[in-house]
C-alpha cells in the first residue's frame, strides 16, 4: 500500500514506538508519584515539553500544555480567549476551530468568518477589516488541511495587534508543526499541534501558550496536572511517542521539505490535465496536493485507488446527506469540481516513485470511471 | 421460597387454528423458541396450550422476555411462578406477584375441574388473604391497577402470575416456506422482510452493491440491518452481489431515462437465480406503489416480466409514514437512516421514465449481453455471516 493520506493521519514511527516502549512496559509509573519511577516518567514529560516548544518558539516565552488531541487544544484556546465582544476567524479553518466559533454565538460572543481565496488561504485584508476594538480573539489556521495553503500568521498577527493590541491571536498549527518551518513571533499567543500527523499516536496533542498570556482556563478539573490547565494523569507513552517522532521529523525537516515538494510537483506534472485541475497553490505545504477530477466523484476514485494499492484523501463525499467540503465551497469551487476532489498528502517516508505510481493510478482510475 | 419455581409462561397464537397441521406448527414453534433462547440456560416445557420456560437464571429473565417478545407465533407471555396447587402455595406466590398497595383483583382459571374450590371461591379466598396481608390494598373488580392470575393446571400444579405481555403474534417462521428479500439499506425493505416473516416465511437476504461507487460502510449497514431483522426472522447470512459492471454497461449503452428500470430487471433476474440456489420460493421487495419513479405499475410490470417466481410486495399499499412507524418498532429505523447511499447517484438519470413501456425497454435491453452480465454478477456472489 502506498499511503498518501498523511494529512488525515500518519503511520506511527517505528523508531519512536521502539524508544517509547520503555514508558509502556517498564516505566509505567504515574508521573506524579513521589518515588523514583514516578520521577523518571515526570522527567520525560519535562524533556518532551521543552523539546517540542524549543523547535518552534522561545522556551523563555512559551509553555506547553499536553492535551488529548488537536481539537481539545483548539477548544481550550478558543473558549478561554473569546469571552466578550466578537471573535474573528477564517472560512478555511478545520472543523475543530470553525465549529467552536459557531458555538461562541450561543455564549454571547459574535463569531466573524473572513473569506478565503481560491487556494484556501485567507484574504488577510478582509480579515483585518473585521477586527475592531471589541475583538477578543483572532484565529487563523497556519496550513490549510484541505489545500495545503500557508497563511503568513506572523504578518497577520502583527497587523491584528496593530489594530487591537488587546486581541488574542491563535493559530491551528496541526498541519504545519514538524512539516514546515514555524517560528512563533511575539504577536502570536496560542498555537495548537497534534502528534499523529507527524508519526506520533492518536490521542496526543498540545496547546502552546505565551507565558504572559494567563487568561487560559482548564476544561478538565481534577488532580491539577499540566499546571492546573489540564487535569488527568498524563498520557506518558503517547507523549514519549510524540517527542521521539518530533525529534525524527525536525532532524530532517529541511531536506524532507525540498524532496517532498519535488515529489508533489512531479505528481502534478504526471496527472492528465484534461481530467485533473489543481486547487492547491504553488507555494503551499510540501505535503499536500489537492486536485479535482471535475464531474467524477472523489469518493469513488478514492475506493478505486484503494483497490489499486493507493490510499489518498478526498474533499467531498458521494452522499447527498453529507454536504461537500465547507472549506472548498468557500474557495468558490463549483459543484462539479467539489464532487471530484482528491487530496494527496505526503510524509517523509514517501518517495518520488510513490508520487509517480499515484499519478498513473489516478489517471487510470479517472479514465475507468463510469465505465468510460 | 421452597416449591416456588419462577417461570415464563408463553402462549401461542394462530397455531391452534391449523387443524391437522397443528403438530407440525408446534414443532417448528418449539425449534424457534429454542433458537431464540440459545445461549441462555433454560428448560422449555410444553404443557397443554402453552409453553413454560423454567430453570433459568433470574438475572436473565428480562433478556428471555425480550427474546420471546420477538418470536413469531407468540400471542402473549407472563412472568410468574409454578407452585403446588394447595392454598398455602397459591397464597405465597400471590404475595410475591401482588403489589402492596393500590387496587387489585384475583382472577382464577381452572383447567382442573375437580379442584375443591370453584374459581369465584378461589378469587375470594386468596383476595381476602392478600387484603389481610397488605392493608394498603383495595379490591376493584372492574378496573384494577393490578391483577393476580391463578391458573390451576390438571397435574396438581398451578401458575401464578401478574400481567399478560403482548407477543408479536403471527405464525412460526419456517411454516410458510422460504423467501428471498432484496434488502437495500433503506427503510422499507427490512419492514417488508419482517412482515413476511410474521406470516411464517423463512426470510433470506440478498443485497446488491456497486462498489467502488458505493462504499463498504453501506454494505456494513445492510449487514447490521439484517442482523437486527434476523432476531425476528432467524436468517443467518446476507448474500451480496456486485452490479457495478451492469450499471456501467447500462449507463454507456442504453437510454438514460431507463437506467433504473433496466437495473431492476437485472436485479430480479439475479435474485431469481440466487433464490433457486437458496431454495427460496419467492422474492420479497419493499416496494410501495408510487413511492419513487420505478415503483409504478409499469415499473412493476417491467420487473415481473423477467422472472417466474412470485414477487411479494407486502408494503405496496403503505404510506411512508406507516412504514416508518413499523421500522421504528422493529428497531431498524435508526440504522436505515444512517447516511450511506445504497446506489450511487452517478448512474441516476435526472428524469427517469415513470411509465416505461415494455417493448421500448426490451428494445433498449438488446444492446446488452444480458446472460453474460448476469453470469458475471452471480460470480461476485458473497455470503456474509450475521453472527
Amino acid at each position: 500500500m502506498i499511503y498518501l493520506d498523511n494529512a488525515a493521519t500518519t503511520r506511527p514511527s517505528d523508531g519512536a514506538l521502539a524508544r517509547a516502549q520503555h514508558f509502556l512496559t517498564e516505566c509505567y509509573y504515574n508521573p506524579s508519584a513521589l518515588y523514583g519511577g514516578g520521577a523518571e516518567a515526570g522527567r520525560l514529560l519535562t524533556e518532551a515539553r521543552s523539546f517540542l516548544v524549543s523547535r518552534i518558539a522561545d522556551p523563555a516565552q512559551f509553555s506547553l500544555v499536553f492535551t488529548s488531541c488537536g481539537t481539545e487544544a483548539d477548544n481550550q484556546a478558543i473558549f478561554s480567549a473569546a469571552r466578550r465582544g466578537n471573535a474573528v476567524t477564517t472560512q478555511g479553518e478545520h472543523a475543530a476551530v470553525y465549529e467552536s466559533f459557531k458555538e461562541l454565538k450561543n455564549r454571547g460572543v459574535e463569531p466573524r468568518f473572513a473569506p478565503v481565496r481560491a487556494d484556501g488561504s485567507v484574504d488577510a485584508d478582509a480579515l483585518i477589516e473585521m477586527v475592531d476594538a471589541e475583538t477578543s480573539l483572532v484565529s487563523v489556521i497556519h496550513v490549510s488541511n484541505e489545500t495545503g495553503a500557508i497563511n503568513d500568521i506572523a504578518q497577520i498577527a502583527r497587523r491584528v495587534k496593530q489594530k487591537n493590541p488587546r486581541a488574542v491571536f491563535m493559530s491551528d498549527g496541526v498541519q504545519a508543526f514538524g512539516k514546515i518551518d514555524v517560528r512563533l513571533t511575539k504577536e502570536i499567543d496560542l498555537y495548537t499541534v497534534s502528534a499523529h500527523k507527524i508519526g506520533g499516536l492518536k490521542g496526543t496533542g498540545a496547546l502552546l501558550r505565551r507565558k504572559s498570556y494567563t487568561a487560559i482556563s482548564p476544561y478538565l478539573h481534577g488532580g491539577g496536572q499540566e499546571n492546573g490547565l489540564r487535569s488527568g494523569t498524563e498520557n506518558v507513552f503517547g507523549i514519549a511517542c510524540f517527542y521521539y517522532a518530533a525529534q525524527e521529523k525536525f532532524s530532517s525537516m529541511a531536506e524532507d521539505g525540498v524532496r517532498l515538494a519535488q515529489a508533489k510537483e512531479r505528481l502534478w506534472e504526471l496527472l492528465d490535465k484534461k481530467i485533473y485541475s489543481r486547487i492547491s497553490p504553488q507555494d503551499g505545504s510540501p505535503c499536500i496536493l489537492t486536485v479535482s477530477a471535475a464531474g467524477r466523484r472523489g469518493e469513488t476514485l478514492q475506493r478505486m485507488l484503494w483497490d489499486m494499492g493507493i490510499a489518498v484523501g478526498t474533499g467531498s463525499a458521494c452522499n447527498s446527506k453529507k454536504p461537500h467540503s465547507r472549506v472548498l465551497q468557500a474557495c468558490g469551487l463549483d459543484q462539479r469540481m467539489l464532487d471530484g476532489v482528491l487530496r494527496v498528502s505526503f510524509s517523509p517516508s514517501n518517495t518520488a516513485e510513490d508520487a509517480k505510481a499515484a499519478a498513473l493510478a489516478m489517471n487510470e482510475a479517472a479514465r475507468a470511471f463510469g465505465g468510460n | 421460597m421452597e416449591n416456588l419455581e419462577k417461570v415464563i409462561i408463553v402462549r401461542y397464537a394462530e397455531i391452534h387454528l391449523k387443524g391437522k397441521n397443528r403438530g407440525y406448527f408446534e414443532r417448528v414453534f418449539t425449534v424457534n423458541l429454542e433458537k431464540a433462547l440459545k445461549g441462555l440456560r433454560h428448560e422449555l416445557r410444553r404443557t397443554s396450550g402453552r409453553y413454560l420456560v423454567a430453570a433459568f437464571d433470574e438475572r436473565d429473565a428480562d433478556e428471555i422476555c425480550a427474546r420471546i417478545s420477538r418470536v413469531f407465533g407468540v400471542h402473549s407471555y407472563s412472568v410468574g411462578y409454578r407452585v403446588p396447587n394447595d392454598l398455602e402455595h397459591l397464597f405465597t406466590a400471590a404475595k410475591v406477584i401482588c403489589p402492596q398497595d393500590g387496587t387489585f383483583k384475583v382472577d382464577t382459571h381452572r383447567a382442573d375441574k375437580k379442584y375443591p374450590l370453584t374459581s369465584p371461591e378461589l378469587n375470594a379466598e386468596i383476595g381476602a388473604r392478600l387484603l389481610a396481608e397488605y392493608p394498603g390494598l383495595k379490591v376493584d373488580i372492574r378496573s384494577p391497577q393490578s391483577t393476580v392470575c391463578l391458573d390451576i393446571r390438571e397435574d396438581g400444579s398451578a401458575l401464578v402470575f401478574g400481567s399478560f405481555e403482548e407477543g408479536v403474534g403471527g405464525m412460526p417462521v419456517g411454516t410458510s416456506s422460504k423467501g428471498l428479500l432484496l434488502i437495500s439499506g433503506g427503510i422499507d425493505s427490512p419492514v417488508a422482510g419482517y412482515m413476511m416473516a410474521k406470516r411464517g416465511m423463512d426470510v433470506n437476504f440478498l443485497h446488491f452493491h456497486s462498489y467502488p461507487y458505493t462504499n463498504e460502510q453501506a454494505k456494513d449497514k445492510v449487514v447490521e440491518l439484517a442482523r437486527i431483522l434476523s432476531r425476528y426472522t432467524g436468517g443467518e447470512e446476507v448474500s451480496t452481489v456486485k452490479v457495478t459492471h451492469i450499471q456501467e454497461e447500462i449507463h454507456k449503452k442504453c437510454a438514460a431515462e431507463l437506467n433504473v428500470t433496466l437495473l431492476r430487471r437485472f436485479m430480479f433476474r439475479i435474485a431469481e437465480r440466487v433464490a433457486q440456489m437458496r431454495g427460496a420460493k419467492c422474492l420479497i421487495t419493499g416496494e410501495s406503489l408510487g413511492q419513487v419513479a420505478s415503483q409504478t405499475i409499469e415499473g412493476i410490470t417491467s420487473s415481473n416480466a423477467v422472472v417466474t417466481l412470485p414477487v411479494l410486495r407486502p408494503l405496496i399499499g403503505f404510506d411512508k409514514e406507516e412504514i416508518i412507524v413499523r421500522a421504528k418498532k422493529i428497531g431498524t429505523f435508526e440504522t436505515s437512516v444512517l447516511p450511506y447511499e445504497d446506489c450511487c447517484t452517478v448512474f441516476l438519470p435526472e428524469f427517469p421514465a415513470i411509465k416505461p413501456k415494455l417493448p421500448y425497454i426490451e428494445e433498449e435491453e438488446k444492446k446488452l449481453d444480458i446472460e453474460a452480465l448476469v453470469q458475471e454478477a452471480i460470480g461476485t456472489l458473497e455470503r456474509i455471516p450475521l453472527r
